[in-house]
């Protein structure tokens, strides 16, 4: 186990904030801080407040949505490893979010194994 | 419906993966296809898409099968669930699953944050059934719809 990193979770479902706090600790991610924000607004004041070492994002929230928030974290100059978590996977979604930086697009319904392949070369 | 519309077929293979995932993980109480039947509208949970296609993605089960369907995906027991618990837990099943019709159907379009009724009648009266699963979790009626909105765009 490396040291702990900081992540912020950002999914405005309490349930799926849940969920994907349990699938990281079945992938094996124990140990780490989570910090969770339930809405777009939120997830950027987090990162800025936070400074978390990954954001594992929804794409669908209020308030900001998961690109948006991206969007702005790099306008800003802020390039901390950034995924998404969603229930949609287009291409078109994909395209967007490689564009604007992110690392990964982990599609719900997801299991430990996909969290394990998305999440090893950052946290392994 | 333009293109290639989801069938009854299509439904059952989403919500399997949703239920391996997240609602059966050991494999013993999976979701069981049944014939069709009229939904139960205990709980019923819905997001809409619009956009290039228009419609409704409707998730309907009994009480205690949302109950079941809150206390797994929160990780908490049966006795814990709350209705608060109930009503997220429906929201977000008809999130995943509208999340991943929608990805079917024509592009670009949005998809709406959940809508849940607890104890209610919903209905869409302009809205015709594209597919719709019903199955059998735990011994209780759970359903998924696809409906597709029949008003003319921009009326």
């Amino acid at each position: 186990m490396t040291l702990p990193m900081k992540i912020l979770i950002a999914d405005d479902s309490r349930v799926m904030r849940q969920i994907v706090t349990r699938t990281l600790r079945q992938a094996g991610f124990d140990g780490h801080d989570l910090v969770e924000a339930a809405d777009g607004q939120q997830a950027y004041d987090a990162v800025t407040n936070e400074k978390p070492d990954l954001v594992l994002s929804d794409w669908n929230m209020p308030e900001m949505t998961g690109i948006e928030v991206l969007r702005m974290l790099r306008a800003n100059g802020v390039q901390v490893p950034f995924g998404f978590v969603t229930s949609e996977g287009t291409p078109e979604m994909r395209g967007q979010a490689e564009d604007a930086g992110a690392l990964f697009l982990i599609t719900k319904p997801f299991t430990a194994e996909a969290f394990r392949d998305a999440l090893d070369p950052i946290l392994g | 419906m333009t293109g290639n519309a989801p069938t009854d077929e299509d439904l059952f293979a989403i919500a399997e993966q949703v239920w391996s995932s997240y609602l059966d993980l050991e494999g013993t109480s999976p979701l069981i296809q049944m014939p069709r039947t009229k939904p139960s509208s205990d709980v019923s949970a819905s997001v809409s898409v619009t956009g290039a296609w228009r419609g409704h993605v409707v998730v309907s089960c009994t009480m205690p099968a949302a109950r079941s369907a809150a206390a797994a995906l929160l990780g908490i027991e049966l006795d814990e669930a709350t209705e608060d618990d109930v009503t997220d837990a429906l929201g977000e099943l008809a999130n995943i699953i509208g999340g991943n019709v929608k990805s079917l159907m024509p592009e670009p379009s949005a998809l709406s944050l959940p809508v849940v009724l607890v104890n209610g009648s919903p209905g869409w009266p302009s809205a015709s059934e594209v597919c719709q699963l019903n199955g059998e979790w735990l011994g209780e009626s759970v359903a998924v719809q696809v409906l597709e909105s029949t008003n003319e765009k921009g009326a």
